[in-house]
């Protein structure tokens, strides 16, 4: 159980530090892979009390993350994260960002249990095997 | 002949179930989980579906109106059949509600058939739908039509798919002949719990079943920590007799009951796969009489099952069967629950039957059996009783019942059930008075078809156990437990 759970945080991990050109843009793109795929599951509904559910959450340490209502337009339902990465230093944006994808992804973990919650977002960001995460994140 | 449609029928993995739908679930039928909220639809469907899916035949659980997906990923998992490996790879879990939003149906269908077309599934799940018609109210509810043309839709379509399919809903048993949904399906699967008093029962009807012999009625089942186990209701097959099913050498056979001289006043033993009821009042020695009985079949290298409802496992009986036990000569069918119904223990007692090749079976006795029931069950005991008991003796084992007498020195009962008929022969045991003293004597009332002794004769209790003792043929109105001195 801990093992796994470390290998999600692990993912994360090096996805947000894989980051470091536009790092709003990427970061919006991997919620948007993840969101197609959790939306999928468990619908729009749910997938939108765990997103407030982690901003609140994460904007104890990034106040300025405090805005984090999904827009209405399905397309672009992560527009108001943009706008305040963008806002940002790519350092604390990144930071953000991590921290909010781990705070998501442990509420959903919570829910649905480790297991499936990193099946879900290997799926999502399309990393194949366990071994090949813990593999990038030793090369870093 | 050859030419004919040979339908698959799939093995559902839901215990009992298979049994219930009379061979297993035809593949490419349209079935109907119906019931009200909480009956176990969603668990059924998702034990059927991990049950059934693997990388060759995959699976689409679309989740449309019914509880959040989250929950149900969440709860769903505590069951051992969830197996997380099939997820995604076998199995698809798709929501719908975003199709939903806007409240176009055709959206929804459309967004069905696409994601079928993509995954090819053989197997089709949605769950579930809450009818709108409310009993009563009627056709004015706006939005009614389009969804009843939807789920007529839907069925027409999932037909289609050469894909064994499942429309999962919640519906009110009124609403089961208007909706014209019960027409298209192929199956039907009726879910409810019941409250009876301060217990609940969980029962499942197939209510439909084309094209296979289902077993009809009322079937209830559990849903414990390993998921839905159903339990069949035992019922008389049509032209088996009770006991058809002996081998013709059998018949013929008596068996000893264990008791010195007994077998003589039974007229030789008791005949083979019968039932045979021992009552008396409390401390005359059924029990004993049951022990010995058992006894006598391990002595012999039978094995036998007891269900014993008068005292809890761990005070278990006396030395003798707690030893037959511990040596695995007899099983015990653990009776604590106080909600079982009849086809449970039937189920348990069928299963350590089979297990231990038993030959004899004691029930001890019909009152703590009743007691133990839940007490919708108990209101027609005896039918059920009479039921098991036909189960029971069509697979070629002999019972020995006992039966509490309530002490009454003024008339003669063989039972409180009036269960006296279901058995093929009966001992009464009783207490009388005599010359200052309670004494125990015993009489063998009926053998069916059979010669039997017509005596009434003393027994004592030692510790060899029960001890025939002489005739009582000087007094007169001895069952009445007043005898006189004859004339």
């Amino acid at each position: 159980m801990e093992t796994s759970g470390r290998s999600r945080h692990q993912i994360i991990q090096s996805l947000t530090e894989q980051n470091t050109g536009n790092v709003a843009a990427t970061a919006i793109n991997q919620w948007e892979l993840m969101a197609a795929q959790i939306i999928s599951i468990v619908g729009e509904g749910g997938f939108n009390a765990l997103y407030l559910r982690s901003a609140f959450l994460a904007s104890s340490i990034f106040p300025w993350l405090a805005t984090p209502s999904l827009s209405i337009q399905v397309d672009d339902r992560f527009a108001n994260l943009r706008t305040s990465l963008e806002g940002q230093t790519p350092e604390q944006a990144s930071a953000a960002n991590g921290l909010l994808l781990i705070t998501f992804s442990d509420i959903l973990a919570s829910l649905i249990g480790e297991d499936l919650t990193t099946r879900i977002l290997r799926s999502a960001w399309d990393i194949d095997a366990p071994s090949q995460a813990g593999k990038e994140f030793n090369h870093e | 002949m050859s030419d004919r449609v040979n339908i698959r029928r799939l093995a559902t993995g839901v215990p009992g179930l298979d049994n219930l739908l009379g061979g297993g679930l035809p593949e490419f039928s349209f079935n109907l989980i119906a019931g009200t909220p909480g009956s176990g639809k969603t668990t059924l469907a998702h034990q059927i579906m991990f049950s059934l899916a693997n990388a060759d035949n995959r699976a689409l659980f679309f989740t449309v109106l019914g509880e959040p997906a989250l929950k149900m990923l969440r709860y769903q998992q505590q069951f051992p059949f969830f197996d997380i490996d099939k997820v995604n790879e076998s199995i698809r879990f798709v929501n719908l509600s975003a199709d939903l939003l806007d409240g176009h149906f055709g959206h929804v269908l459309a967004r069905i058939t696409e994601e079928v077309k993509d995954f090819s599934p053989c197997f089709v799940f949605v769950d579930s739908f809450r009818s709108v018609v409310q009993s009563g109210k009627g056709d004015t509810t706006k939005g009614m039509p389009d969804l009843q043309r939807f789920i007529q839709q839907l069925g027409m379509q999932m037909t289609s798919w050469q894909a064994t399919t499942f429309l999962i809903g919640e519906y009110l048993a009124e609403e089961s002949e208007s909706s014209p949904i019960f027409t298209v399906a192929d199956g039907i699967l009726w879910l409810s719990q019941n409250l009876h008093r301060n217990s609940v029962v969980r029962k499942m009807q197939v209510v439909k079943m084309r094209g296979q012999s289902q077993a009809t009625g009322l079937h209830t089942f559990r849903i414990n920590d390993e998921g839905i186990q159903v339990f069949p209701r035992a019922i008389i097959k049509p032209g088996i007799e009770a006991g058809s099913t002996i081998a013709e050498s059998d018949r013929e056979r008596r068996i000893p009951v264990g008791v010195p001289g007994l077998d003589e006043m039974l007229g030789g033993g008791l005949p083979f796969g019968y039932s045979m009821l021992v009552v008396g009042p409390s401390g005359s020695g059924k029990t004993i009489l049951a022990t010995q009985f058992l006894a006598e079949g391990v002595r012999r290298g039978e094995a036998g099952v007891i269900a014993a409802f008068e005292k809890s496992p761990s005070q278990l009986l006396s030395k003798q069967l707690n030893a037959m036990v511990a040596d695995g000569k007899v099983g015990v069918i653990d009776t604590r629950s106080l909600d079982l119904s009849i086809d449970q223990i039937l189920h348990d007692l069928i299963e350590m039957i089979g297990r231990l090749q038993a030959k004899r079976v004691v029930i001890d006795s019909l009152s703590g059996f009743e007691l133990a029931l839940a007490p919708e069950f108990q209101e027609d005991f005896r039918v059920s009783l009479y039921r098991m008991i036909a189960e029971l003796t069509n697979i070629g084992v002999t019972i020995l019942m006992t039966s509490e007498l309530e002490d009454r020195y003024t008339d003669l009962r063989f039972s409180p059930f009036g269960s006296a008929f279901l058995a093929d022969a009966i001992i009464v045991q009783r207490y009388i008075e005599i010359t200052g003293q309670f004494k125990r004597v015993t009489s063998v009332v009926k053998v069916r078809g059979s010669e039997h002794s017509k005596d009434i004769r003393f027994f004592d209790i030692t510790d060899e156990g029960i001890i025939l003792g002489e005739t009582l043929s000087e007094y007169d109105g001895i069952m009445s437990g007043r005898p006189t001195v004859s004339q």
